[in-house]
């Protein structure tokens, strides 16, 4: 029955020979650290889950911010689970993608003809870095409030552009309301967009491309 | 597959990885229905009798509207809310009281004096003095809460 479906919907599709190149193709003998880039999809899957699902509870308003993250944690069935998740999932993918990239610098698996896979992968690191510091400022508590108050400050220091770049960070002088809204938006649409489209991108190379073998002692 | 399958280094792994995927599945799944559907689930009715009012307020043969408030919780905010009761008495012994609640589709009727009717706004339900259906969508007459009185003091039944 179920082979039944697969081929009326393969005969339509084609989605088989799609599966054969994304999940069947052939890859040279690797090791273990080669699977940091799917851990990182992983955990990239898990943010996306768990975040999609706090949205349905939290309110980007200082007035409701700390509270519904407090009701999140507190009241909500499992949300103490869902919030761990992401909180804990944040730090994990900033560690992953760090070893990621260690592991393709140490390889050498940036060189020719894989250096487009190597951009996105660097502007991929920016964004989720930028997911790190947008959302650290959301639950809105004293540490939230204060690192996100010299997270800006830093970004204020270079000559010239640099209170500019403050007061657009922070939508004014101050981190208020404005802030925490802008933060929100970045976090869950201009973020996620770049991610989806950049990993797209990036999976498509590594497939394309194929996967670097692990270099060989005098070669 | 009706065949059966030998199990082969590839079978079990394809087989493994399955399996965990579903694990993996199941682990987000069961937690995310849970989560999203979990607050909807939690009813903290308990029967309470709120005290309306003194009786002598009652006008005869008119529904005399009452107030009472309740607090509420929803989500993180704890809030107050007026409650509107209609209360009929004929002889200025007996009463009824009355929610203002339509029973068409739960917009708030009220009484319209020269009319000498209960009319609701939405979809131009009418009822008459004693909350029954005159005209318009509402399926039955409005609801009516026990009533009974203390001291020359009304008070209705609510929750439960």
């Amino acid at each position: 029955m179920i082979s039944k479906i697969n081929r009326w919907l393969d005969e339509r599709t084609s989605w088989h020979q799609i599966w054969e190149v994304i999940f069947l193709r052939k890859i040279p003998k690797v090791n273990w650290f080669y699977t940091l880039g799917s851990a990182s999809l992983f955990v990239a899957i898990n943010q996306a889950i768990t975040g999609i699902l706090l949205t349905i509870y939290y309110v980007p308003t200082p007035d409701h911010a700390y509270d519904s993250v407090q009701y999140i944690t507190t009241q909500v069935p499992l949300g103490w689970l869902i919030r761990g998740l992401h909180h804990w999932g944040a730090s994990v993918m900033i560690v992953l993608v760090v070893l990621h990239m260690l592991r393709v610098i140490l390889f050498g698996a940036y060189k020719f003809p894989r250096e487009v896979t190597w951009f996105t992968g660097v502007i991929l690191l920016l964004v989720v870095i930028g997911f790190g510091f947008t959302g650290y400022l959301l639950p809105w508590d004293q540490k939230s409030f204060w690192a996100t108050t010299v997270g800006t400050q830093i970004a204020g220091t270079p000559p010239l552009i640099g209170e500019y770049l403050l007061r657009i960070i922070r939508g004014g002088t101050e981190i208020s309301a404005v802030t925490l809204v802008r933060f929100f938006g970045t976090h869950v649409w201009v973020l996620p967009s770049l991610l989806l489209l950049l990993i797209g991108v990036h999976l498509f190379l590594v497939i394309r491309n194929g996967i670097s073998a692990t270099p060989k002692r005098g070669r | 597959m009706s065949e059966p399958v030998k199990l082969s280094r590839r079978n079990f792994m394809q087989a493994a990885i399955w399996g965990f995927g579903g694990l993996i599945g199941i682990g987000f799944g069961v937690p995310a229905v849970a989560y999203v559907v979990g607050p909807s689930l939690i009813s903290k009715q308990t029967q309470a009798w709120m005290r309306l009012g003194s009786i002598s307020k009652v006008e005869v043969g008119t529904p005399t509207l009452f107030t009472y408030t309740v607090e509420i919780q929803t989500g993180w905010i704890a809030s107050t809310e007026e409650i509107s009761v209609y209360v009929l008495s004929t002889d200025g012994r007996t009463f009824i009281a009355m929610s203002n609640i339509c029973t068409h589709l739960g917009c708030h009727i009220r009484w319209i004096a020269e009319q000498k009717q209960f009319f609701c706004p939405c979809h131009n339900g009418v009822f008459d003095n004693a909350g029954n259906v005159v005209a318009g969508p509402p399926p039955r007459p409005l609801d009516r809460y026990d009533v009974k009185v203390e001291d020359g003091q009304l008070f209705v039944l609510v929750g439960g």
